[in-house]
């Protein structure tokens, strides 16, 4: 599949041209140069209505490497990110991104958004990748979810 | 394929079974079967036989029902015949319906990896139709191999199908080396997912030992003539059991430093014992494929006995209370024990590297004795060939016996300072052995060197022979007792502090004489085959033991054969 990647990615982007879920934005970044990098994507998702995330439109950067679709993009929030999935780094770890089992070729750009939108408020207490979110979300979930508060106004809608 | 008896037939040469006449129980032997690549290529063509005809499902189902209960025909059965469906659904095998699919009638199809749109006849799916094509199939299964050996359990690449991906498929899409590597992986899973057979650890050797239940040692002797321990993997070292040996091997290392690093900084898998780092994330470990355990990093137990109850995932009781009651502080003092004993260490060291290079030594003497030496006597002597195989099994013994003595090092480094009398006893023992070998290794170089030089045929050479074939069969009793007895522990020396207690007559107290009666065994065993060591049911002992080395003489010897003692000193 190897090289391959550029190609899908340009069907990627077609296909989300054509039709994307409500209020998200995903688009291969601009270089300096003018000219347009396939392989990083720049990506916003809103939070859902109804839960502590609405009103944040979190930026996310989908990284593809060479190997895609073999392998998954690693998906970034801003380092240090408030979740109890997200690494410090801003890694995002969720089951259908790791390459070892749940990541399959086919799986689409929309289909990682929107499975990330969905953990947002769904984070997964058995796999947690920082202490900071994680102890709130097991022993304070009031103050876990006043913090989710705060960092939904740090990401206004553009 | 090797069965038992000719397994047992590799490891007669040290076997102690028919000569040792004492009433203890049959030496302990190794019970293997050496597999080539051939014969596991077999046993898993039987095993796919097996499964397929009686589950009639096809060769590749069968293959893959296989894999996933580690080749063990009667798992697949039994998990079968109790829960077909769920069986069906961990391994992925999804029955063919005969309902169409959903691009029924539709010529072109769109690949849903590379968003080519194709006809039908170009794309390729597996049992749950989901069509991609040909490149994007063969670029999936090609990254999937070169990942290692996880592409044995690949599934479909659609995002929600767990639909496996056979052996058929993979070959019919894999290029010429991808399809090698695989078939390679799929040898390699037999040895590696099953408990009983393990790789000769050689370099280069491509044969698998399969350790028989019950068998209660584990020095095996590999066809390639590398002698291991099946257990941990490295050379054969009997007395020393292989934590001691790991740690023996641990300290000697070179590479110390970066061994000290990876103990820091690293755990072992609890299952598969590779070393781990870890550089971020839960405490939630998953080994890697082929492994995949699951513990918690901090107690290193299996995670599925981890949850709220344990505390989270961040703070684990269990290893809160084991660090509390001291278990994890073992380790480290330990280690700050050694640090101190260096000079100790230098000292045991220094005798266990001696040992080796003597070994090896001796080995490359045996060889070049089998290659040139043997003619040469034959022709200065007059004697067949034949007849003299007593020379190369005595050199072969001092193979072995080097090999003994240097373990024997180990052995004593790690011998508790606390049990003095077992210390001496077994400095002793060391030390006679040391002697008996050195009578055996001298007769065997010297005295053979006489006769290599000799202008012609010498009136002593049957002296010689029975002298040298003598020592061998004596040296080799000794020494088989003397692992037996540290295998044992020692356990006859009475814990207490009790070095001299050699007087007392054949009590049952007396540890020295216990002893030394099951070390040397008897001579006339050794020489006629003879089962006992008195004479019929009579008390009147037929050996004498000597004060000094406790040998076991013949009544008519006034002087120890073993240490030239003077009888009743």
């Amino acid at each position: 599949m190897s090289g391959i990647a550029r190609g899908r990615l340009a069907e990627e982007r077609k296909s989300w041209r054509k039709n994307h879920p409500f209020g998200f934005v995903a688009r291969p970044q601009n270089l300096q140069d003018g000219t347009v990098d396939l392989m990083n994507w720049q990506c916003s998702l809103p939070g859902k209505v109804g839960t502590d995330w609405e009103g944040g439109f979190y930026p996310l950067m989908l990284h593809f490497s060479e190997d895609y679709p073999s392998k998954p993009p690693k998906c970034k929030f801003p380092a240090g990110f408030f979740h109890p999935n997200v690494y410090p780094s801003g890694t995002v770890c969720l089951s259908i991104l790791n390459e070892d089992s749940g990541w399959r070729p086919a799986i689409t750009v929309k289909q990682i958004l929107v499975g990330i939108q969905e953990l947002l408020d769904a984070p997964n207490p058995a796999d947690p990748a920082q202490t900071d979110a994680y102890t709130l979300y097991i022993q304070d979930v009031e103050e876990y979810r006043r913090r989710v508060r705060v960092q939904a106004k740090q990401y206004p809608p553009p | 394929m090797d069965d038992v008896p000719s397994s047992e037939e590799e490891t007669s040469d040290i076997d102690t079974g028919s000569w040792s006449d004492d009433e203890d129980m049959p030496a302990p032997q190794a019970l293997y079967t050496i597999l080539s690549e051939k014969d596991i290529k077999d046993r898993q063509a039987e095993a796919i036989d097996n499964v397929w005809t009686v589950l009639s499902v096809s060769k590749t189902d069968a293959g893959i029902l296989l894999r996933h209960f580690k080749w063990s025909v009667s798992r697949v059965n039994d998990a079968w015949f109790a829960d077909e469906a769920r069986v069906r659904e961990t391994v992925g095998l999804i029955e063919w319906s005969v309902e169409g699919d959903a691009y029924d009638g539709a010529n072109k199809l769109t690949c849903w990896i590379c968003f080519d749109t194709l006809p039908r006849e170009d794309m390729k799916a597996p049992v749950c139709r989901h069509y991609f094509c040909e490149s994007c199939w063969t670029g999936y299964i090609h990254t999937a191999i070169n990942d290692g050996p996880g592409c044995l359990t690949l599934r479909c690449p659609h995002s929600t199908c767990s639909a496996a991906v056979g052996e058929d498929m993979v070959l019919s899409l894999a290029s010429e080396e991808d399809a090698q590597k695989y078939h390679r992986y799929l040898l390699r899973s037999y040895v590696e997912d099953n408990r009983k057979v393990k790789w000769c650890p050689a370099p280069g050797c491509e044969f698998a030992v399969e350790l028989i239940p019950g068998s209660t040692v584990y020095d095996v002797t590999c066809k390639c003539g590398h002698q291991f321990c099946w257990n941990c993997l490295e050379e054969a070292h009997r007395p020393v059991d292989c934590d001691t040996v790991a740690k023996w091997i641990l300290k000697n290392s070179a590479e110390s430093e970066n061994m000290n690093w990876i103990l820091a900084n690293s755990k072992p898998c609890p299952k598969c014992k590779r070393p781990i780092e870890k550089n971020q994330g839960c405490m939630h470990m998953s080994c890697t494929p082929p492994c995949k355990y699951e513990f918690c990093w901090l107690c290193l137990g299996a995670w599925s006995e981890h949850g709220e109850r344990t505390g989270g995932f961040y703070a684990c009781n269990r290893y809160e209370i084991a660090k509390q009651e001291g278990v994890y502080d073992e380790a480290e003092r330990r280690r700050e024990m050694a640090k101190n004993s260096l000079e100790k260490y230098t000292h045991y060291y220094e005798r266990w590297a001696t040992n080796e290079s003597s070994r090896v030594k001796a080995k490359e003497d045996l060889i070049k004795l089998e290659k040139e030496k043997i003619e040469d006597l034959s022709n200065k002597q007059c004697q067949p060939v034949s007849q003299l195989k007593f020379v190369a099994d005595a050199m072969a013994q001092v193979v072995e016996c080097r090999r003994v003595l240097k373990w024997t090092y180990a052995y004593g480094y790690y011998l508790k300072v606390e049990e003095q009398g077992k210390r001496d006893f077994f400095e002793y023992l060391q030390g006679e052995a040391e002697h008996g070998l050195e009578r055996l290794q001298e007769c065997a170089e010297k005295d053979l060197k006489d006769f290599l030089q000799a202008d012609g045929p010498k009136s002593n050479f049957n002296e010689f022979r029975t002298k040298l074939a003598g020592l061998t069969s004596v040296t080799r009793i000794y020494f088989q007792n003397l692992v037996r007895a540290l295998e044992n522990g020692l356990s006859d020396v009475d814990p207490a502090p009790s070095p001299s207690r050699s007087g007392s007559s054949k009590g049952i107290g007396s540890s020295k004489l216990t002893v030394s009666k099951s070390l040397n065994g008897s001579r006339r065993g050794s020489a006629s085959g003879s089962a006992s060591r008195r004479t019929g049911g009579g008390d009147e002992p037929e050996y004498w033991t000597c004060g000094r080395c406790t040998y076991g003489n013949p009544m008519a010897a006034e002087v120890c054969d073993m240490c030239q003692n003077v009888r009743g000193l």
